[in-house]
């Protein structure tokens, strides 16, 4: 034993005169770190209740409640995350994975209260001191545990499309669609917003498990016409996804169309377990008029109830707008083709080139048959009645394409002015310039519309294909007047559009007519709007049916009009689009059933 | 180093002429001859290192016999973790230890990495070196604070105790949580550094080494502690492999097995380490190359800083953890914990959640199988000492 | 390490596997695992048992025993797979190869109802005192709904799911699909 450790330890007396390392002051003088994982903070105008914090919860400690004042509305549960601090165990994974990014933490750390209740609680929704807090953990931009990128779609490039109609989206292959699948939260939120209410998880789902013939099956609860809907469907499901509040929504058209792409068409109805249904199985009868997306799928709703089902379409094919109205490079005329030979195989029958009121009266169709359902569509184009829409080189969109489809030449222009920013405009652009460019080598086309660019109707991947392939969009411009010079276009003069909808919401748009332009072409087509052909109703009928404002019939809530045999449904109810459509004609099929099994 | 013929043990025999009675070469134990006493010592009691307790028989102050209980902490984590999602699992395997949570954390993340397939960023792969290397430090700070309290140093615990706090707050800067850092997230790290972290670190540091050169003045060359501790708990070399014992326990022993050296994982391999050893296998070496392992990695975490890369990602883009599953396989993941190999054993079925999760801790052995044989004949004061010389660790026996 | 392998497969039937540089499995049957072991242990350097634990494959009726090893001088975890009945659940233990196998053994024994017999201690109480139940690392013990037989649930609580709520404040009159119908219906 040395002499050193002995006296060594004594230094430990140095420290005496040291200044203490604890804090005098009381705890909460010392607030957490910058990013400290403290209590709950939430931000309502963001959080859309989607449930992801509960779902990735390891502690089971978030419920999903009811909050006042937070309303049930497209993209919005109305639900919000309750924490139960009694669990809640601060591992931030609910902040990391929320889609939208309300959900934070504040660096606060102290919270005292006799009421173990108050431990259960809102964020958000009940006071807290910490709301304001700025400071608290929040995701890192550096990493997700989301996917918030689409997975790659493949297309035709410009130069290998803008000549001919081919399709331009080639569909995802498996790895994608399971990539892509694979980003889905599962929170359910696109269902509500879906007109159809598609079980749309459910079938992003079997993809994920690679069960095809399943998810098939779920897609034909609610939409009899997937091969269509997977390519041209408005897809509102989207707008509502969780995933666009923080990056790509999720392609779930596409993953539609996946699964309807890879089941061939003789094996629907062995998928779909619908072998033994070739013949009516009840002998009740039931007409269609018009074997657009809502005829279609009104019969085939009531086909697999058994009825006898009859559809009478003018044109000489079935598909309505989504085959005359829609171009076939969005939508191949055989995939058309797929959905309807499945719905005729289950024993429908269409009778085409027959006009009702024409070639078939209604009153006739009363007569033979227990039930009627018209889903007519919005087929006439609709003006803007400017001076010189009455030249004859101005054209409605829609009488345009059907010619395409028909197969009809059109007398293509050089330089070409379209107006309108929806998607039939788009289309007809689209169209116009394949012809323009079959015809003369090269594009000259212009289409205007009175919203701006950020406010047109038209899906961005139109606006943009429209683009690549060389038209020129310029949104923002009211029409004013066609120029005409002996008989012949010589443009379109504009003037700037400053606001289209009012304060309320309503249309009503306004013009800076200092700010002109002029538009060179020699033809115009208009694309502002469709309106409805209901020559077929007799007076007779038509006095005893209630008509709303624009002429449209008036239905209950099952698409019945006031004469209890006709339903009435799609473009002409709602619209226009071909999901409401299907979606009406579900219903209409289960009023229907209802109807004539009441009156057996 | 340490030199055993000066210890008190050197030359003792106990005197085994009246009793006990001898058959064998072992004490024949009969409570009933009122010449034994049973006493219990822990769980609660303050010379145990954390939940568990040690059964003793003992003649006079001698411990005749050992018996280690534990129980008293079991949290069924490898339970749990047969029913959390991969991504769930992170946020509770750091709970298992609170000194050190890290060494899970990373065990685990690297386990379910390895299984998917998922290879990290450089930038995350330095940083989770960093905050392994800064649990080590924290970790070290309670044992020397344990092992001088036991011996009666009160003051040293207090010291280190509170420099350990110091270590948190840099945590709590870094990670958001002081105790449980739920920072090594499958796929990389949750945060970047954040900003004037690397001089924070630097002065800590700085402080740190002041701290533990008055350690080593009233702990070290201290005349009680040097003759309590040497020649207590010997591990000779023969028992190391028979024992499983790993860590600074085998190292004082003069194996040298350091996971971090011997298979390194993350950015060991780029750093300057060396093997530290002793040879003589008592509680004074082995607190002495501890001793020596925190200057260590206080050395590595300056090596570190100096080599993070200021820019990069620090997390690989994951699959949708909501329903994440991984591949069908199993595998061992270790690192070097203060107290040695530590790993995860994981395997999966290809499921969303993994099969058997099985954390292998490196106080298993050392408090229980080796603490039996070591307690036998020392004296009862001396047992808390020997039981944080073994650096025990209740948490990683029950799980 | 591939010559170890090569000089086990001359002894025994194996099925090997190599996870990464410093980690390999094998599959042996369960009348080998001892004298493999040993061999191991003895002529091929494997000194350190890092662990021996066991996987429940309910649905195969079977467990898994892993031994883990380690070598120090080539520096590589060597895991040796054994597959034993889950009905029997009988193993032969290893005490006398390595000093703290016993613990293992005993906590296998505890925790998964897996028998080593001659093991010390072996049937002594690990983690668990007085536990009446099944072995709860076993698969099909139900940790919920043990603890929700056990404990106070404290009440109060009730959650939402997004899609059926909207449902129920959005379209409460959703037609369900049809069901198709069949002739007999």
């Amino acid at each position: 034993m040395n002499l050193k450790d002995i006296l060594s330890p004594f230094s430990v007396w140095k420290r005496a005169v040291k200044k203490p390392w604890t804090i005098k002051e009381p705890i909460n003088d010392r607030p957490g770190a910058e990013n400290y994982r403290g209590f709950h903070k939430n931000d309502f105008d963001k959080c859309i209740g989607c449930g992801s914090c509960e779902e990735i919860c390891q502690n089971n400690a978030i419920d999903l409640v009811p909050v006042e004042g937070q309303e049930t509305k497209d993209g919005d549960s109305g639900l919000r995350p309750k924490i139960d601090y009694g669990r809640c165990c601060w591992c931030a994974l609910c902040v990391d994975v929320c889609p939208t990014g309300s959900l934070t933490m504040s660096n606060e750390y102290t919270w005292v209260t006799d009421d173990p209740e108050e431990y259960r609680f809102i964020p958000g929704a009940d006071e807290t001191k910490w709301q304001e807090e700025k400071k608290g953990y929040k995701r890192s931009e550096d990493i997700q545990l989301i996917n918030y990128d689409r997975a790659e779609m493949l297309e035709f490039e410009p130069k290998d499309r803008d000549k001919s109609f081919i399709e331009i989206i080639k569909g995802y292959n498996k790895e994608q669609a399971m990539a892509e699948a694979d980003r889905c939260l599962e929170c359910g939120i696109c269902t509500a917003t879906c007109p159809a209410h598609m079980d749309i998880p459910a079938y992003i789902a079997a993809i994920r498990d690679d069960d095809i013939e399943n998810a098939f099956r779920i897609l034909y609860e609610t939409n009899p016409l997937p091969e269509i809907c997977g390519r041209i469907c408005t897809h509102n499901c989207e707008t509502a996804c969780a995933l666009q509040n923080q990056g790509e929504p999720l392609a779930i058209r596409w993953l539609k169309r996946y699964i309807a792409d890879q089941i061939s068409p003789e094996r629907y109805k062995e998928v779909l377990g619908t072998e033994h249904l070739a013949d009516p199985i009840l002998n009740k009868k039931v007409a269609i008029i018009g074997a657009g997306p809502a005829g279609l799928s009104a019969a085939y709703y009531l086909a697999i109830l058994g009825y006898k089902i009859k559809i009478f379409e003018a044109l000489p094919d079935a598909g309505g707008m989504t085959r005359y109205g829609i171009p076939e490079y969005r939508l191949p005329y055989d995939k058309i083709e797929e959905d309807i030979d499945y719905i005729k195989a289950l024993g429908v029958e269409i009778q085409f080139n027959t006009k009702i009121g024409k070639d078939v009266s209604l009153d006739e169709l009363h007569n033979d048959y227990d039930a009627v359902f018209a889903g007519t569509g919005l087929h006439l184009g609709r003006s803007t009645k400017i001076p010189g829409v009455d030249n004859k080189r101005v054209y409605f969109a829609t009488d345009l394409l059907r010619e395409v489809s028909l197969g009809n030449e059109i007398d293509v222009a050089e330089t070409i002015i379209v107006i309108g920013g929806g998607n039939v405009a788009m289309d007809i652009t689209r169209t116009l310039a394949r012809l323009q460019n079959q015809k003369y080598g090269k594009v000259q086309i212009i289409t205007t519309s009175l919203e701006s660019e950020d406010i047109m109707p038209a899906d961005r991947e139109e606006v943009v294909g429209a683009r690549e392939e060389k038209a020129i969009i310029n949104p923002g411009w009211g029409p004013k007047e066609i120029e005409i010079k002996n008989g012949k276009i010589k443009g379109l003069h504009v003037v700037k559009c400053t606001s289209v909808f009012d304060n309320e919401g309503r249309f009503n748009p306004k013009f800076d007519q200092n700010q002109k332009k002029f538009f060179a072409g020699e033809m115009v087509v208009e694309s502002i709007g469709q309106g409805m052909d209901l020559s077929y109703l007799s007076e007779d009928i038509k006095s005893s049916l209630k008509l709303g404002p624009r002429g449209r019939v008036q239905v209950n809530e099952n698409f019945q009009s006031d004469l209890k045999w006709l339903f009435v449904g799609g473009d002409i109810i709602q619209g226009p689009d071909v999901i409401h459509g299907i979606a009406n004609g579900h219903v209409a099929a289960k009023a229907i059933d209802d109807y004539i099994s009441k009156n057996m | 180093m340490t030199d055993i013929s000066k210890s008190k043990y050197k030359n003792y025999k106990a005197d085994r002429s009246k009793y006990p009675k001898m058959e064998n070469g072992k004490a024949v134990i009969d409570l009933d001859s009122h010449k034994f006493t049973k006493i219990w010592q822990g769980p609660q009691h303050p010379g145990v290192t954390g939940n568990m307790s040690v059964e003793l028989i003992i003649n006079g102050d001698e411990i005749m016999k050992a018996k280690t209980h534990v129980g008293y902490l079991h949290r069924g984590f490898e339970k749990l973790l047969e029913r959390r999602s991969y991504i769930q699992g992170f946020t509770i395997v750091c709970r298992i230890c609170v000194p050190e949570p890290d060494t899970n954390e990373y065990c685990y993340s690297a386990a379910v990495e390895e299984l998917a397939g998922i290879e990290i960023p450089e930038k995350a792969q330095w940083l989770r070196t960093l905050n392994l290397e800064m649990s080590r430090i924290g970790s070290f700070l309670m044992w020397i604070g344990g092992q001088a309290s036991a011996l009666g140093l009160g003051a040293i615990g207090q010291w280190t105790i509170g420099m350990r706090d110091f270590w948190l707050d840099l945590f709590e800067e870094m990670t958001g949580g002081r105790v449980y850092h739920m920072y090594m997230i499958p796929g990389g790290v949750r945060k970047n550094l954040p900003a004037g972290f690397k001089e924070k670190t630097r002065d800590l540091i700085l402080k740190t080494r002041k701290l533990l050169y008055n350690v080593e003045e009233t702990f070290f060359n201290n005349a009680i502690v040097k003759s309590r501790l040497k020649g207590l708990g010997i591990i000779t070399p023969e028992i190391v492999d028979e024992y499983g014992i790993v860590g600074p326990n085998a190292r004082a022993s003069g194996k040298e097995y350091d996971v971090r050296m011997n298979n390194p994982y993350l950015k060991y391999g780029e750093l300057d380490i060396k093997m530290l050893t002793s040879t003589v296998g008592d509680a004074y070496a082995r607190a002495e190359l501890r001793y020596q392992e925190m200057h260590q990695s206080l050395d590595l975490i300056s090596q570190i800083l100096g080599k993070i890369p200021e820019t990069g990602e620090i997390q690989t883009k994951l699959p949708n953890v909501l329903h994440w599953k991984i591949p069908a396989g199993q595998t061992y993941m270790k690192a070097e914990s203060t107290r040695g190999e530590h790993g995860f054993y994981m395997v999966s079925d290809g499921t969303k959640y993994p099969r058997r999760v099985f954390l292998r801790g490196a106080s298993y052995t050392h408090a229980i199988s080796v603490l039996e044989k070591l307690a036998v004949n020392i004296s009862i004061s001396d047992l808390a000492a020997l039981m944080v010389s073994l650096h025990t660790c209740p948490p990683e026996i029950e799980r | 390490m591939k010559k170890i392998i090569n000089r086990i497969k001359e002894k025994i039937e194996i099925v090997s596997l190599k996870q990464r540089d410093d980690l390999y499995f094998i599959n042996v049957k369960e009348e080998h695992i001892i004298f493999l072991l040993s061999y191991l242990k003895e002529q091929e350097g494997f000194t350190h048992l890092a662990f021996l634990q066991a996987v429940d494959y309910d649905k195969y009726n079977m467990f898994q025993l892993t031994y883990m090893l380690y070598n120090y001088d080539i520096k590589v975890n060597f895991g040796i797979k054994v597959i034993i009945d889950r009905e029997k659940s009988e193993m032969t233990s290893i005490h006398k190869l390595w000093a703290h196998a016993w613990q293992y053994q005993r906590e296998l024994h505890e925790l998964f109802g897996i028998n080593f017999p001659g093991s010390p201690r072996v049937d002594e109480s690990f983690v668990l005192e007085g536990w009446e139940e099944i072995p709860p690392m076993r698969r099909d013990f139900d940790t919920k709904e043990y603890s929700e037989k056990t404990f106070y649930q404290r009440p109060g609580r009730s959650t939402n799911d997004p899609k059926e709520y909207m449902k129920e404040k959005l379209y409460k009159n959703f037609v369900e699909p049809p069901k198709i119908r069949r002739e007999d219906d």
